[in-house]
């Protein structure tokens, strides 16, 4: 039993960062009906600028909490600067001239993208994976009101928590009550129309790439500081279990890529725990498939009309 | 060779196989004659084609010939080896049989690896010690006592073909209802959990009713499966590594998919997937069984991977999962996209080339860029391994050909008439409003660079069907 808890709980911190990579191919799915490839890229991307910054910064183990979070909150804020930037200028590059082009050619255009950002971290940092320490602590943090709980929730879980809820909140406020957010409603809905009603659309579409891109460069940072590592490839899997997360949510979908990104990341790490990790690939994969055989519309269903 | 290949010959009267026999040698006798014919007709292209045939035929022994210093200043650029060339035989192949599903039929499979795996296991198994308690040998040159199963190149080649045919259909039964980018992620999820399997079915635990497997070993696990048995015919080692006959052996399966894509290009079923392509809806009014039609495409474009798998397996001696990763099916597509999807010459051209880059031009240029770091006294330059970054090279590729090229550099005329038919008011998120204030001039010129004949219905409802590319 508590070993299941202690599961979960790890699924849990992981499904908060497939939910923010997922929020961004929701997003991007739901204004130009486009799997963004290169996303996952631009969250590995992320997870490598965070990494030299913390290095460049000077964060180590063993400084003070205040000043380690200060940094942190630095470095957050750079790095989803610099991926929102790398973000829109690949939909600048590589999608925006395709726009009017047969559906499938965005969607090459991004695969091609997705080779070149891979190689790009393949050249930065090489083919070896890097680590860094743990700065936020390992412990649990109910040592702190002096229990001994078996089950354990570590300061690093609750960093993860930290950072991703008040990023969904701030998305779905953003979504829903702003003008650039119902703007991003009714281009989703019907481009056309939205352009007649005179939102410029491919700003609109801009804005979405941009808030896109800075979820997975925060989605970068966490990857860093919770699992401590990342490569080259990491891209490529992560953003497949990320994608599958907003599919099985129902793309399109805000709240449901949340959902999902919870519940794949339980299942992943139920796999790991009681299966066996090399198998969880495979599972994944067969939700993906599952859910879009049986289920296309996900758990949630799709918010906005289906164009196609 | 008309559609003598893929419709049954029916002879009127008595007759039977000896009547069929001399039917053929007398059209083979034909031959000449109709070269002759095509000689006179089109003195050019013909004497280009023939040329093409000789040069490629005897192509290893020219590059034998001919590698001396002298040439080498001529022709500075590295000439492929032999291995390089039945990869190349081998990707053509698949570039083949994915222009099937992805140019005939507008069905963007990206998990097109997944049959080159299967086939490539298949040959493994049936032509391999692996099965160590059975023992069972059919026209194969084994030494006697050797344990396993050891079938024939010749048999194993359709085998794999059926068995990589019959998963497309599996996959494509339940799938190929769904829109072009969520069968595209399908097919990649496939394309991933096929290798994972191969690599992990090692250490097999399994009861179900009278099926007990204890510890079986069933794919060899990460370490795969070898010796493999090399393509034997009349005692002609065609496995050979080193040796050109393997490529000879390529080239004869590249020739027959050749014929049979060409074939079913052009036969009811060919027109049947194009006008899929083009539009659904518009395709099952006019009585194409589109489901039917769509699970043909995705089972015989299967089989040509299939094909290719059990070549390299044969020819490698040995298999293993990790050679199967999507960026080889990325790698066959970027083939496509690059030689012009829909045309099967092109997409052959695509592979060679791809091939060549990747596997003889980018090892070359390593040791190049060494020496001309060390010229200008940069030996850093030398530490830079460029086959390491071809992914760089066939990204950014697949990136401006969809900008500038999407219809490749040997188009299918049809296909490049779509390409440049841009939906002026289906596109998605790009309204004819903004289109006004947005667009520089230079941008729209890009989008056509070549003037197609301008059909806005037909592109429209090809954006809406989302099949074509």
């Amino acid at each position: 039993m508590e070993q299941l808890l202690q599961t979960l709980i790890i699924g849990l911190s992981n499904g908060l960062i497939y939910a923010l990579v997922a929020l961004g191919y929701t997003l991007v799915y739901g204004i130009i009906e486009l799997i963004n490839f290169a996303h996952g890229e631009v969250f590995m991307l992320g997870s490598m600028i965070a990494l030299t910054l913390l290095i460049a910064l000077g964060v180590a183990p063993g400084m003070d909490l205040v000043t380690t979070l200060a940094l942190i909150l630095v470095v957050l804020v750079v790095t989803m600067t610099l991926t929102a930037t790398l973000n829109v200028s690949i939909e600048r590059v590589a999608y925006r001239p395709l726009r009017s082009a047969p559906r499938l050619a965005p969607l090459i255009s991004a695969i091609g993208m997705s080779f070149v950002l891979q190689n790009v971290g393949l050249l930065w940092k090489g083919p070896t994976s890097l680590g860094f320490p743990d700065v936020i602590p390992n412990t649990n943090i109910f040592a702190v009101f002096g229990l001994e709980t078996s089950v354990a929730v570590t300061y690093k879980q609750l960093f993860v928590a930290a950072v991703t809820i008040p990023l969904l909140l701030v998305l779905s406020w953003f979504v829903a009550k702003t003008r650039q957010g119902k703007a991003m409603r009714a281009t989703a809905q019907d481009p056309d129309t939205a352009g007649l009603m005179g939102i410029d659309v491919n700003r609109t579409i801009a804005v979405t790439f941009i808030i896109a891109g800075a979820l997975a460069g925060a989605a970068g940072l966490v990857q860093i500081l919770y699992n401590n590592t990342t490569v080259w490839n990491l891209g490529f899997r992560f953003g497949l279990n990320a994608f599958t997360s907003a599919v099985l949510g129902g793309i399109g979908n805000l709240q449901g890529a949340v959902l999902g990104g919870i519940v794949l990341g339980l299942i992943n790490a139920l796999s790991d725990r009681y299966l066996s990790a090399q198998w969880t690939n495979a599972i994944v994969f067969g939700v993906l498939i599952a859910i879009l055989v049986f289920r296309p519309t996900g758990l949630l269903g799709q918010q906005l009309a289906d164009r196609a | 060779m008309s559609t003598a290949l893929i419709q049954p010959v029916t002879n009127d009267g008595p007759g039977g196989p000896l009547v069929w026999l001399r039917q053929r040698a007398e059209a083979i006798a034909g031959w000449p004659g109709a070269y002759a014919r095509h000689v006179r007709a089109h003195p050019v292209r013909t004497t280009f084609l023939t040329l093409l045939v000789v040069l490629v035929v005897a192509y290893p022994f020219v590059r034998n010939t001919f590698l001396t210093p002298f040439s080498r200043s001529v022709f500075p650029l590295p000439l492929p080896d032999d291995p390089v060339l039945v990869f190349m035989m081998i990707f053509a192949i698949m570039a083949v049989g994915l222009n099937i599903v992805i140019g005939f039929a507008g069905l963007l499979d990206l998990g097109y690896v997944a049959f080159y795996a299967l086939g490539a296991y298949t040959a493994a198994y049936l032509a391999s010690p692996h099965w160590g308690g059975l023992s069972f040998v059919l026209f194969a040159n084994v030494p006697p006592g050797y344990p396993g199963i050891h079938l024939p190149f010749w048999i194993i080649v359709w085998v794999a073909a059926a068995v990589a045919a019959v998963f497309g259909v599996l996959l494509g039964a339940p799938t190929l209802r769904l829109r072009g980018d969520y069968l595209a992620i399908v097919t990649l999820g496939f394309g991933e959990i096929v290798p994972i399997f191969f690599k992990n079915l090692v250490n097999v635990n399994f009861t179900f009713g009278p099926i007990q497997l204890v510890n079986a070993n069933l794919t060899g696990g990460p370490l795969g499966i070898n010796p493999i048995d090399a393509p034997n015919f009349f005692g002609i080692n065609f496995g050979v590594i080193g040796g050109s006959m393997p490529f000879y052996l390529g080239l004869v399966l590249l020739v027959m998919t050749i014929v049979i894509a060409r074939n079913l290009e052009r036969s009811r079923m060919g027109r049947a997937w194009m006008a899929i392509r083009e539009d659904e809806t518009a395709a099952e009014m006019m009585g194409v069984n589109t489901v039917r039609t769509k699970l043909l495409a995705f089972g015989l474009g299967a089989s040509f991977a299939g094909v290719a798998g059990a070549l390299q397996a044969s020819y490698q001696g040995a298999t293993t999962s990790d050679f199967f990763m999507f960026s080889t099916s990325i790698l066959v597509v970027v083939m496509i996209i690059l030689g012009g999807i829909g045309n099967i010459w092109g997409v052959i051209l695509g592979a060679i080339v791809v091939q060549y880059v990747d596997k003889t031009l980018l090892p070359w240029a390593g040791p190049r860029l060494g020496e001309i770091g060390t010229a200008l006294g940069n030996p850093e330059l030398g530490a830079i391994n460029p086959s390491r970054f071809s992914f760089l090279l066939f990204g950014i590729a697949l990136v401006l050909m969809m900008r500038f090229r999407p219809e490749g550099f040997v188009p299918s005329r049809q296909r490049a008439a779509e390409m440049h038919t841009a939906p002026p008011d289906e596109a998605i998120g790009s309204p004819g409003v903004i289109e006004e204030e947005v667009p520089t001039a230079e941008e729209s010129e890009a989008a056509a660079p070549v003037p197609g004949p301008t059909d806005p219905d037909a592109a429209d409802d090809a954006a809406r069907q989302g099949g074509p590319l």
